[in-house]
């Protein structure tokens, strides 16, 4: 048995914090270090800001779904929302260590996750990554 | 989150305490905008800031390129360790002037 967390918040800045506070001890109990979670903690709230921005618009009445999940080699997250789909011209179209204020989180959620997907599906837009944990000996 | 705004000479000091995102950052957007009009200098300090995101790093760049253009200067000061890896992973570290302290922050020239 391992841990789930899931939420369906609605798409507020208010609930962030929320999450941010569901999320960092999970990737603790998983076994990733204070740095690493700050980390993970960080690019999960930069997916779901986007949501909020991007796809409702600064909405605050949209319905996201969270699920992080903890599987045998790290850490599952999901979101799905019903708002617009992501245009995939501009994920990470930013360039890096440029002073334009646009465009940091997906390299953030890039940089963080080992793998990262968009997808639209009959449900919704959906978010997808993973992270693996490398344990060392 | 909370802003308190200080004089120091003819510099203003802000002091951000508590999160800093997507809901709070055009709280201190306004803020750091304000000030800057008031100030040929200004000094933030982040040492009481527990979570910055990227709409906050946009927010200081903003800022930045806002002091660029008035001719006036922005500095940082007291990012803990939190704070610094944000800056990392959005590598903007090297784009502003960050001092360890206050003192070293108001005497940058």
């Amino acid at each position: 048995m391992s841990l789930e967390i899931r939420f369906v918040m609605l798409s507020d800045p208010r609930y962030l914090p929320v999450v941010r506070g569901a999320i960092g001890p999970l990737a603790a109990a998983i076994g990733w270090d204070e740095s690493d979670c700050r980390a993970i903690t960080l690019a999960l709230d930069e997916a779901l800001a986007n949501i909020i921005r991007h796809a409702y618009h600064n909405r605050t009445d949209g319905r996201i779904e969270l699920e992080c999940r903890e599987v045998a080699d790290g850490l599952e997250i999901s979101l799905l929302d019903r708002g617009e789909p992501p245009d995939r011209s501009k994920i990470c179209a930013r360039a890096v260590a440029c002073d334009q204020p646009g465009g940091l989180g997906t390299h953030i959620i890039k940089d963080v996750m080992d793998t990262v997907s968009y997808q639209a599906t009959p449900e919704g837009n959906r978010f997808a990554a993973t992270k693996r944990l490398r344990k060392t000996i | 989150m909370k802003i308190l705004i200080r004089d120091a000479g003819a510099a203003k000091v802000v002091d951000v305490e508590g999160d800093v995102d997507l809901g709070t950052s055009p709280d201190l957007r306004r803020t750091l905008f304000e000030t800057l009009l008031h100030a040929p200098k200004m000094a933030l300090n982040l040492a009481a800031i527990r979570y910055i995101d990227s709409s906050g790093i946009a927010t200081l760049l903003e800022v930045l390129k806002d002091s660029q253009r008035r001719n006036k200067q922005f500095v940082l000061f007291g990012l803990s360790p939190a704070v610094q890896q944000v800056f990392h992973l959005t590598h903007v570290i090297r784009i502003f002037q960050v001092f360890q302290t206050e003192e070293e922050a108001l005497g940058s020239a």
